[in-house]
């Protein structure tokens, strides 16, 4: 026990953020990712470069509340606790069901997830096409930028280092009327890390298109999604012609890069990626999940 | 000083933050029935309760346990529930190499605190995150379920 460690963790949050002010930590919520990412030797503890604020046992990042139509959930609330709190829509929570396993539901956070900023991130695609706003909060006050914005690279987050992601705003879920479909495909069904994920949004007018959305996980160095591609879809009527179907599917090729890693080929996660989406576009009728 | 509970008692340790509770409970209080498998949260050899929920201990910076009631494996052993869980994954040829046992056990005791009559389905879903490499799964499966009908009515007892 040679280097001595600093780390953080206090009773409240304005404690916490008066902190980060003065000091570039690293933030612990959960700690499923940072743990793995930073681990020694057995019986080494991680070596982590920074002083630690750890965040988990802050009530004020576990709140899940409705405001309007917008659903705000406290950034860190664990899986499992998503999946018992009741004004998680189920589409999200069927979601939830297939990330991980029992064990690190009931650690792993959503904040956490988005913050880590992992490719392969379970709930990015989700959250993408819910056009998820984030919440984050500093002494200087609060500022809320889109998940896409914030999330500009593996690893890489629009993050100052004094801010906290506080809250994950979902816009207009609880209205309801849309279908959601989420896909993640990995060697296991538990614990796995993506090959690819997919998350469809749809919301009809009788049979006319009214809004439709796709994100593609683990074929980019982000998640994938394109509103100029969603717009072509805009008052087409389900189910849809096979030539709709055929050009969205293009488009969608000449975007989709993935690469070879020891998960899986570029070749697989393309071809699994476009069959999802055509799976998804094919759905003879959709109901309002 | 960081402090919590283990196994019903109060203990402390000036072990650096970042520690991972597994090793804490392995190194330095000798409780070695919590075992290291994979090490990154995959295999659930380590599964423990915090806070009577299943966690894996090799995740778990000691930082963020300060004043947490920890239980492991030993410290369930004396519990109506085990002796049943034990007598069960006997009776099904449960435990092959053993390895993964104690965190199987951990697993189906969450399991069955939580749903005292699985379903199939559910029981896999439960012991999703523990992985066992002589692959005895459906003996193990078996034997949750030959746990649940024996211990009828007790799971939610504490």
């Amino acid at each position: 026990m040679a280097e001595k460690i600093i780390a953080y963790r206090f009773d409240r949050l304005d404690q916490t953020l008066s902190q980060l002010n003065n000091e570039n930590c690293v933030i612990i919520a959960g700690g499923t990712d940072v743990m793995v990412l930073h681990k020694s030797r057995r019986g080494v503890p991680p070596k982590i470069p920074k002083p630690i604020v750890f965040i988990d046992h802050l009530s004020e990042l576990k709140r899940v509340y409705q405001n309007d139509k917008d659903l705000h959930i406290g950034a860190c609330c664990t899986y499992s606790e998503l999946l018992e709190d009741p004004f998680i829509p189920s589409p999200l929570k069927d979601a939830i069901k297939t990330i991980a396993a029992p064990a690190i539901r009931n650690r792993g956070t959503l904040g956490g997830n988005i913050c880590n900023a992992s490719p392969a991130g379970d709930t990015l695609p989700l959250l993408y096409i819910y056009n998820a706003k984030l919440l984050l909060r500093s002494v200087k006050g609060d500022r809320i930028v889109a998940i896409s914005d914030f999330i500009q690279g593996p690893r890489r987050v629009q993050r100052d280092h004094n801010e906290i992601l506080a809250e994950i705003i979902l816009p207009s879920i609880l209205e309801g009327g849309s279908h959601v479909v989420f896909e993640k495909v990995g060697n296991r069904n538990a614990d796995a890390i993506a090959k690819v994920g997919f998350a469809g949004y749809i919301r009809l007018n009788g049979a006319r298109i009214d809004d439709v959305r796709f994100a593609f996980g683990a074929v980019g160095p982000t998640m994938v999604r394109s509103m100029d591609i969603e717009k072509k879809l805009l008052g087409k009527t389900v189910p849809l012609a096979a030539a709709d179907i055929a050009q969205i599917v293009a488009a969608f090729d000449k975007i989709i890069k993935p690469i070879d890693d020891q998960r899986s080929t570029a070749l697989y996660r393309k071809t699994v990626a476009l069959n999802l989406l055509r799976y998804f576009l094919s759905m003879k009728q959709y109901q309002p999940n | 000083m960081i402090k919590f509970t283990l196994n019903g008692r109060k203990v402390e340790t000036d072990a650096p933050a970042t520690a991972r509770l597994l090793d804490l409970i392995r190194e330095e209080h000798l409780l070695i029935g919590t075992k290291e498998g994979c090490g990154e949260g995959e295999c659930g050899a380590c599964s423990v309760f915090v806070n009577n929920l299943l966690q894996n201990s090799c995740l778990i910076p000691i930082g963020s346990i300060e004043g947490a009631d920890i239980v492991t494996i030993e410290g369930i052993m004396e519990t109506e529930q085990f002796k049943i869980l034990d007598e069960s994954y006997s009776i099904a040829g449960g435990v092959q190499c053993g390895y993964c046992i104690p965190g199987m056990v951990m697993a189906s005791a969450a399991l069955l605190t939580k749903n005292p009559n699985p379903s199939e389905a559910e029981i896999r879903e439960g012991i999703s995150g523990n992985l066992c490499r002589c692959t005895g799964y459906n003996m193990i499966v078996d034997a949750i379920s030959k746990a649940a009908k024996k211990g009828d009515g007790l799971w939610q007892r504490k």
